[in-house]
């Protein structure tokens, strides 16, 4: 009997899920419109936000526009695998169970 | 956690994915409003150029339709993330609006053209710029726009006089005003359709 796939634990968490998700049909999106798509708060957005940035899966751009801060997010070609990879093990832990 | 239970909750998670996925690639921003505006400008400076004989009404109406659309657009995309798609198809309208811009007036002030070259050489223009837009959106009623300014680009090249005329303004009318219009419905129920899932 082959051997179940683990899912990994850094995209497992649901906000932590959605975040790369949401990024990985972008090119690059505003914290403001994370946390809108989201629904998520601040200190939540951003705490999860800095754990996908430290296990690679995202990374950060901080510039200012018209004399306003704003952060830019884009997925990285790890978090882009990290996220295949973890679909392709959800698929093999439900198997038939998909669809019904 | 029961087997069932986990069971739910990785469907769940697949369910969040694909929700997700879907919601990024919605985020682009409505354009049908460019397309009205562009065609008012065209039969502006048209109806303007005929009625009144007045030689800046082209520069004039182009003008104020470019510092329109680029004030708008910025208004209108701050905070929207960037898509491929997005990028693709304005890399298209952004390069036909600065070919069009340097090479009419140009060609204006050196004189080395006619109205019915004018007319053929904006309408393949607009034709290939509207082709290359449907095909990456893929969608249809862009794409029979496109066919209608090859078609009025073609007739302006063997027909004479008002004919020509007619064709270019209707060509306008139909696939600038008419068209931009029917964007501007279809992202209003695509909109609605979108808060009732929500």
């Amino acid at each position: 009997m082959p051997e179940l796939p683990e899912l990994n634990p850094v995209i497992h968490g649901k906000l932590r899920l959605a975040l790369l998700s949401l990024l990985s049909g972008i090119e690059e999106a505003e914290f403001t419109w994370l946390r809108a798509k989201t629904g998520s708060t601040d200190g939540n957005l951003g705490a999860q936000l800095l754990k996908l940035e430290e296990a690679g899966y995202v990374a950060v751009e901080k510039k200012f526009v018209q004399r306003k801060p704003q952060t830019l997010y884009r997925m990285t070609e790890a978090g882009r695998e990290a996220l295949t990879e973890y679909v392709q093990a959800l698929r093999q832990l439900l198997g038939g169970a998909i669809g019904s | 956690m029961t087997k069932s239970g986990e069971e739910q909750e990785l469907k769940e998670r697949l369910r969040l994915i694909e929700s997700m996925i879907a919601e990024g690639r919605r985020s682009h921003e409505r354009w049908g409003w460019v397309y009205v505006l562009w065609g008012v400008a065209n039969c502006t400076a048209i109806i303007w150029t005929a009625l009144a004989h007045f030689p800046y009404a082209w520069p004039i109406t182009m003008i104020t339709a470019a510092v329109l659309t680029a004030v708008l657009a910025v208004r209108k995309t701050a905070h929207r993330p960037s898509t491929t798609l997005g990028r693709a198809v304005s890399s298209i309208w952004i390069t036909l609006g600065v070919s069009m811009m340097l090479l009419f007036p140009a060609l204006g002030i050196s004189g080395r053209i006619d109205e019915y070259i004018q007319i053929s050489v904006a309408s393949a223009m607009l034709g290939m710029a509207y082709a290359a837009s449907a095909i990456l959106l893929r969608w249809k009623a862009q794409f029979a726009c496109a066919l209608i300014w090859w078609g009025s680009s073609v007739f302006a090249c063997f027909g004479k006089g008002t004919p020509v005329a007619v064709v270019y303004l209707s060509a306008i009318f139909f696939c600038m005003i008419v068209f931009g219009v029917y964007g501007m419905i279809s992202d209003w129920r695509a909109r609605k359709q979108e808060a009732v899932h929500a």
